[in-house]
């Protein structure tokens, strides 16, 4: 492949005297083909260009996890990202350090925030038993993604929920939780599923997805939480908003086919959430934005409703098609 | 070639953003997309639904994709979350037959006709901008947009996870933008325009969701944006109805009219506001029309 000339386009970062940040962009012109690594682009940058340049970087393998940064308009590792696949058409890609977290020079972020949500989930295994625990191959299946994570924190950096709530545990934490609560060795499934389940844990996640596509290792975190928050209802958990505005959906299908957005919200948020509410819903109303309570009905209610009984009587595992896994 | 679609609007569009049906059934008659109702289909659960009741929310999709099979077309929906609902039941029971013949085994129990995943699941902004031929699309338009600013709000569903939707593009996904180029206008590039409306947790995390509205906005106005345009229902419930008490938490005026890609297509092809629904967007667009001569 024939070199080509490139423009890195990078956020420079320097903290001042009085712990303010000054923020610049300068560009930088590279040589290189399409598939040439945006590390070594940026090794070259600081070997011939500009010592100063400052990036953290190891394994040059897309294991270690320490050169996660925004490159385009995602994060990615720099090591395992190919300048011909990021630049626009004037051969120009904007790189800048990881977002949620704060920025201590140019490219390099301290990560210990999203370290910090990390133990907040305990990643380790608790008072599993003391015999020997057959671990079939299939609860390893299930946790098949899970376990690839590195730590990147690029998830974290492009979480649409981290970005306005720095409580939010954020994707690589609930994937990790997922990892202990599906492992047989486990000994606190039930209690670790009632801390997930509280305030900006599991059901604050927005299910954008975005961690699912970002993710340079194919952790799906949003499948684990979705999964999570099923394990979690199993529980019998179901004290919080989420949980009730899910439980909500399977009773109007059967009722009517279609949701009934006019009870949904007094069903979600109870009659004090729904009066909280009441600024908001004076504010629709003048547009006919409430919806009607009694919505549209749809042909054959009656088969949903035998196909409901059906599947509570005989239980049919389309998600983890894992064994169930004890001890509690 | 016949572009006849079983017709999904999902549970927003029949209640409160019921100007978005009725602007994309008016587009799709101009376009020649003839859009049939289907008469048995149910809420398509959301992924609250595949979190509460994970097996149950397969059926109910695996019954909706049915009926469109029946009818012998693909089937065409005007919601994201409707969308990537139904993509992600379709991905799997094309990729999972076991997880297809489980859930066929329950729908023949209580009557309903098995389903043999052979159908495609598409959004109307893709049939416009992908099947429906670009010289009709320009001859039919009577108000082009005259340069107009226009921030494409994508919505997640649409986008991700970018395996289910058939092979398009994902993250650099370009329909609205597409769309609006040929309407005439210019869209506006910003870092908000494949983040989250905040939707999906409305009510569990207030602030949070009036914040994701207002940044996203914000952003979309101070890169140039004259009107906002998003191809989803909840996106649009979001950014446009929730946009005043966005402004309350983020602590700034906003006043960026906000609307259905269909209502600002329907404005270009000549339908009446009325039927575009205009009155019924919070933030009035008639100044923003009228500046570009619209």
């Amino acid at each position: 492949m024939e070199p080509k000339k490139f423009t890195l386009r990078i956020q420079r970062n320097e903290k001042k005297a009085n712990g303010s940040l000054e923020t610049k962009w300068q560009e930088f012109p590279v040589e290189g083909t399409d598939t040439t690594t945006i590390l070594t682009l940026l090794e070259s940058v600081k070997g011939y260009q500009d010592g100063s340049l400052t990036f953290r970087q190891s394994c040059r393998s897309a294991i270690c996890g320490s050169c996660a940064m925004k490159i385009g308009d995602r994060t990615r590792l720099a090591c395992k990202t190919h300048i011909g696949s990021v630049v626009d058409e004037g051969g120009v890609v904007s790189i800048s350090p990881q977002r949620n977290q704060p920025v201590l020079k140019d490219l390099v972020v301290d990560i210990g925030p999203f370290f910090a949500k990390v133990h907040q989930i305990k990643p380790y295994l608790q008072d599993g038993p003391d015999s020997d625990t057959k671990v079939g191959a299939s609860a390893y299946e299930q946790v098949n993604n899970v376990t690839q994570c590195i730590m990147c924190g690029s998830c974290y950096s492009d979480c649409t929920m981290s970005e306005v709530s720095s409580d939010y545990l954020g994707p690589a934490a609930l994937a990790k939780a997922f990892r202990f609560v599906s492992d047989p060795r486990e000994g606190r499934k039930t209690e670790r599923l009632k801390a997930l389940s509280e305030d900006k844990g599991m059901w604050s996640c927005v299910r954008c997805v975005q961690c699912v596509a970002t993710c340079p290792k194919d952790v799906k975190p949003m499948e684990a939480i979705v999964k999570l928050r099923t394990r979690g209802m199993n529980k019998g958990f179901m004290d919080g908003v989420g949980q009730r505005h899910a439980m909500a959906f399977h009773e109007d299908i059967q009722k009517t086919g279609d949701l009934n957005e006019f009870t949904l919200l007094m069903r979600s948020v109870g009659i004090v959430g729904t009066l909280a509410e009441m600024g908001v819903a004076f504010h629709l109303m003048k547009k006919g934005k409430i919806p009607s309570p009694f919505p549209h009905k749809a042909q054959g209610i009656e088969e949903l409703r035998s196909i409901y009984r059906d599947l509570e009587a005989n239980p049919l595992d389309v998600e983890t098609k894992a064994e169930e896994v004890v001890p509690e | 070639m016949s572009l006849e679609f079983a017709y999904y609007p999902g549970c927003a569009a029949k209640q409160v953003q019921k100007e978005a049906a009725s602007s994309a059934e008016a587009v799709a008659d101009i376009l020649g997309i003839s859009l049939k109702p289907m008469p048995r289909a149910t809420c398509c659960g959301a992924v609250s639904l595949r979190e509460s009741k994970p097996a149950f929310s397969l059926a109910v999709a695996a019954r909706i994709l049915s009926e469109a099979e029946a009818m012998g077309h693909d089937l065409c929906t005007i919601c994201n979350t409707c969308l990537q609902t139904l993509s992600h039941a379709n991905y799997r029971f094309k990729n999972e037959p076991d997880i297809l013949d489980g859930i066929n085994a329950v729908l023949k129990k209580s009557g309903v006709r098995p389903y043999q995943a052979s159908i495609k699941v598409h959004h109307l902004l893709w049939v416009i901008t992908e099947q429906v031929d670009p010289e009709l699309l320009k001859k039919k338009i009577v108000k082009p947009l005259n340069g107009m600013n226009v921030a494409p709000f994508y919505g997640c569903h649409s986008q991700r996870p970018e395996e289910i939707f058939d092979g398009r593009k994902g993250e650099k996904a370009d329909q609205l933008d597409q769309l609006i180029h040929a309407l005439g206008g210019q869209s506006v590039h910003y870092d908000g325009k494949d983040k989250c409306c905040g939707f999906h947790v409305m009510l569990s995390d207030k602030e949070e969701m009036r914040t994701m509205v207002g940044e996203n906005c914000l952003d979309a106005k101070n890169s140039g944006a004259e009107i906002m345009i998003s191809p989803c229902t909840l996106c649009d419930m979001a950014m446009g109805a929730y946009q005043k008490p966005a402004e309350s938490v983020v602590g700034k005026s906003i006043n960026l009219p906000e609307m259905n890609f269909a209502q600002l297509l329907g404005v270009a092809l000549g339908v009446d506001h009325g039927t575009l629904g205009m009155d019924r967007l919070h933030v009035d667009p008639s100044a923003a029309l009228k500046k570009r001569n619209v």
